[in-house]
């Protein structure tokens, strides 16, 4: 059934591609009569076609893979300019529609018999593509454009520089400010805005101006307007246009030598580095931009296809339910053969079933360990990309940089290494741009002249960790200190109650930055509390040490899998909460008298701290709680980054691996504080808390932190006390 | 080929279907019979443990996990402006598909039985109801001198 349903979606979407197909083909012979078909279109049919021959190998039909794999390579030559869309090529790409469609329908009626007519057509496009050398293209303008730029251009992006610049339109170099949040629409928006003038070749995330809210781009467009007009179209407050200029001597026709970096008077390259190595192989880099061009194509043979299964990671997560629902009903047998037992006469029966029981519940581990063994994927994966961003990095500040990786191969879930990426990169870039120290400080202090970044991974326990460390400067705890308290993130008072290791940890609080002149590096991306943010969503936790002129480490925990969660189950009044184990530090027996209460704030002392503390009865409105009528009760010290609260629960439940299940979406939308839920037996659901949203709220509030109601999401930044 | 004729064969029965006779599920809501279209019915949940969620909506009641997912459950006595009940034995749990895609759940004090109406036995007049009602209610249907108000689901679990 499910089978039938999958290759009905299969048509459906291969009859859709098919058809946009021989719709854009119509433009493209509209674009091809009035000169230039638009290259819009051009990349439009040619992932079209990729998208095809990916459906065609995932259902078995391996004609139509091999003929759209034809189609792909031909349209790729079109796309860079190697070929040239003409007459008889775009007869033969219509020609496609027709074969491609009666190839479906040979496949939707299962019906094998041979094609002769469609093979023939297959040789005919793949001899069409034989014997073609490339043709290069000469430009007969050189400007002169930053060679940053220039290093990170995709051979597709190459291209159009130079047919653009061949058909005489002006290079503009155009600063545009983005908000982080939206900044997908509002670079449509202005791609929208640009088209009728011309053509946005590439953009990158400018060095200065950005902050963690916005990002500036800085966008390479050629156009055959006027400036002014250009200006007039964009005219806004936060886009800058500037036009490249041109140079006059002769150039070789060679590409590499053509565009050769001319280290502008402005540019910012450091006199370490002398120029940047030939233009590196594109793909190399195309990674590090906001958005990618389609992917090149995979070297995937069709027998391959066959032996690997490509599941959608979402039916792992039903198995997982699955096999959470089995475990309820082993602790239901469990209950039952209990039950069994104490019945007069019955021993033998009840060992018998416990027996059973156990096989099952072997098998059922055996299962489970299965899944979580299918959604593994090494952490090398996105180590490849590390090693780029460090070549990037260092290039762009000029600084010599070594990356030294270690445990590329522990394995961790494929959800976690996704979400992963964003934030290791953003760490590495931070130990290039705040950590390593330029060639000559760092001979001035006896160190080694390049720098050294190390990735570490390893698996501890259930736990994976990756520690990344530089052999920089490091952070100057006492400056952290200052800043903070200028800042007003924390009191004179505070700062000197903090510890080495809470000190350290203020640069994850939200707007906290040391740097005051903006460098290359600074406002790519997102700030350090979006990296705390990111990782604490993967149940993780990042830690941060020092050491003065020596070096930083940040350490980033995570759990091997976002399917399992270690918890602490606790209890308040008649409900039952779940806390995730790697925000638990201690917990400690409650007690009334020990809490002093300031400005409406509760506090204890912990071993020579100060501690927030928060009633979780009051903060969820639980009227019939023990710990709050002055009973006895436990103090749970959660942590999220440097900043800790105790809260006081009723009961220890102990100790529980859990499977973490979202909460329905309409939930979600009002109210804040979980992170979904998770059945504990017996029918029970508990909710598993969202520390770093508690955290957050509690340390945020300015005096009461009752359990009242709150709807809205605040936008407020949140510090550590009242700034 | 196929297609065309079962899909020409689905649209015919499907208007032949809609001229005719509609089925709702009845249930009890503070002492009064309610009805929804039996297709927006995914489930009767009868054993369930509502979890309680603080900070919650009050229509919110709680969630409960129905195999492995977790339905967030309404009240929809809060939303018809209706008296509050007491859980009783005979409470029961509607998991509908919500028009967003996401399974919800109602929760009811009885379910009674399934009614085929006939057109001519639904009053699509809502006019004579009003206050709150009148956006959830599309139709009174009479059947055996039981007044049962018919719903519209979309209205029922929009959040927000």
């Amino acid at each position: 059934m499910a089978d039938d349903r999958a290759r009905e979606d299969f048509f459906s979407e291969a009859q859709e591609l098919i058809e946009g197909f021989a719709r854009d083909l119509l433009l493209l012979e509209e674009g091809e009569q009035r000169g230039e078909p638009d290259p819009d279109v051009v990349n439009e049919v040619f992932r079209a076609v990729h998208t095809l021959k990916g459906l065609a190998g995932l259902f078995g039909a391996p004609r139509m893979g091999t003929l759209a794999h034809n189609l792909e390579e031909i349209l790729d030559e079109i796309r860079l300019g190697k070929r040239r869309l003409e007459r008889n090529l775009l007869d033969q790409l219509f020609r496609a529609v027709d074969v491609l469609g009666a190839m479906l329908l040979a496949e939707r009626q299962n019906d094998r018999s041979p094609m002769p007519e469609a093979d023939a057509f297959i040789d005919e496009l793949a001899h069409s593509r034989k014997g073609r050398a490339s043709e290069p293209v000469q430009s007969r303008t050189e400007y002169i454009i930053d060679p940053e730029l220039l290093a990170v251009l995709t051979e597709y992006e190459e291209h159009r520089l130079q047919t653009n610049v061949m058909n005489g339109f002006a290079l503009y170099r155009i600063r545009a400010q983005f908000n982080l949040l939206s900044l997908d629409e509002e670079l449509d928006q202005l791609k929208a805005t640009v088209k009728p003038l011309g053509e946005i070749i590439t953009f990158l995330p400018s060095g200065d101006g950005g902050d963690h809210e916005s990002i500036r781009l800085e966008i390479l467009m050629a156009s055959k307007a006027q400036s002014t007009t250009l200006t007039a179209t964009l005219s806004s407050s936060n886009i800058q246009i500037e036009e490249v200029a041109k140079r006059t001597r002769e150039i070789e026709p060679r590409y590499e030598a053509s565009l050769t970096p001319v280290p502008a008077s402005t540019s910012s390259i450091n006199a370490a580095v002398e120029r940047p190595p030939a233009a590196p192989r594109s793909s190399d880099i195309s990674e590090l931009r906001p958005q990618k061009q389609p992917e090149p194509v995979q070297g995937m043979s069709l027998r391959s296809v066959s032996q690997t299964v490509r599941v959608d990671i979402q039916k792992l997560d039903r198995l997982m339910n699955v096999v959470g629902e089995l475990a309820l009903v082993k602790s239901s047998m469990a209950r039952i053969t209990d039950r069994v037992r104490a019945m007069a006469g019955l021993r033998e029966l009840a060992s018998e079933m416990h027996r059973v029981q156990r096989t099952f519940e072997r098998h059922l581990s055996a299962m489970q360990d299965g899944i979580l063994e299918v959604r593994m994927v090494p952490l090398g994966q996105i180590f490849d990309k590390l090693g780029r961003v460090v070549r990037q990095a260092s290039r762009e500040v000029g600084k010599q940089v070594n990356l030294v990786i270690t445990g590329a191969e522990t394995e961790v879930d494929k959800l976690i290494v996704e979400e992963l990426s964003d934030p290791l990169v953003h760490m590495i870039r931070n130990a290039i741009d705040h950590g390593i120290e330029g060639a000559q400080d760092r001979i001035a202090v006896g160190k080694p002249e390049t720098g050294t970044v190390a990735i570490n991974a390893f698996q501890k326990g259930s736990h994976v960790v990756i520690e990344i460390e530089d052999d920089g400067r490091g952070i100057d705890e006492e400056r952290i200190r200052e800043v903070a308290v200028r800042r007003g993130f924390i009191t004179e008072q505070e700062a000197k109650e903090l510890g080495r290791r809470e000190s350290l940890n203020l640069i994850f609080v939200p707007g906290f930055s040391t740097k005051n002149a903006a460098d290359m590096l600074a406002g790519r991306g997102v700030g350090m509390d979006i990296v705390k943010t990111n990782i604490n969503r993967l149940g993780g936790f990042v830690d941060i040490q020092s050491e003065k002129g020596i070096g930083t480490k940040m350490t980033v925990t995570l759990p091997i899998t976002l399917a399992i969660l270690s918890s602490l189950v606790i209890g308040v009044g008649a409900q039952t909460f779940a806390l995730p184990l790697s925000s638990v530090q201690e917990a400690l027996a409650f007690e009334e008298g020990a809490i002093r209460s300031v400005e409406g704030r509760d506090f204890m002392s912990l071993r020579g701290t100060t501690l927030p503390i928060a009633r979780l009865s009051r903060l969820f409105n639980i009227a019939d709680s023990t710990s709050a009528r002055g009973g006895r009760g436990f103090v749970v010290v959660i942590s999220a980054g440097a900043r800790r609260l105790g809260l006081v629960v009723d009961h220890l439940e102990g100790q529980q691996d859990i499977v973490i299940k979202p909460l329905g979406a309409s939930l979600r939308q009002v109210v804040r504080g979980f992170a979904g839920a998770t059945e504990l037996g017996d029918q029970r659901v508990g909710l598993v808390l969202d520390t770093p949203s508690l955290v957050d709220e509690v340390l945020s509030t300015n005096s009461e932190f009752s359990g009242k109601n709150t709807f809205e999401p605040r936008s407020e930044p949140r510090g550590l006390g009242p700034s | 080929m196929l297609a065309p004729a079962s899909a020409s064969d689905r649209i015919l029965r499907r208007a032949v279907a809609e001229s005719s006779i509609a089925e709702y599920l009845a249930f009890r809501l503070s002492g009064e019979t309610y009805a929804l279209p039996l297709s927006d019915i995914r489930e009767i949940l009868t054993q369930h443990v509502l979890t309680p969620v603080p900070r919650a909506p009050k229509e919110i009641l709680g969630i409960v996990s129905v195999r492995g997912q977790l339905v967030t459950v309404l009240d929809p006595r809060v939303r018809l402006r209706l008296k509050p009940q007491p859980q009783t034995k005979r409470s029961r749990i509607l998991a509908v598909l919500a028009p967003s895609g996401e399974t919800m759940g109602l929760f009811v004090d009885e379910v009674l039985q399934v009614y085929r109406l006939a057109p001519n036995e639904i009053e699509h007049t809502s006019q004579a109801l009003g206050g709150n009602a009148v956006e959830h209610v599309v139709g009174i249907g009479r059947r055996d001198g039981v007044l049962l108000f018919l719903l519209s689901l979309p209205p029922l679990v929009a959040m927000g």
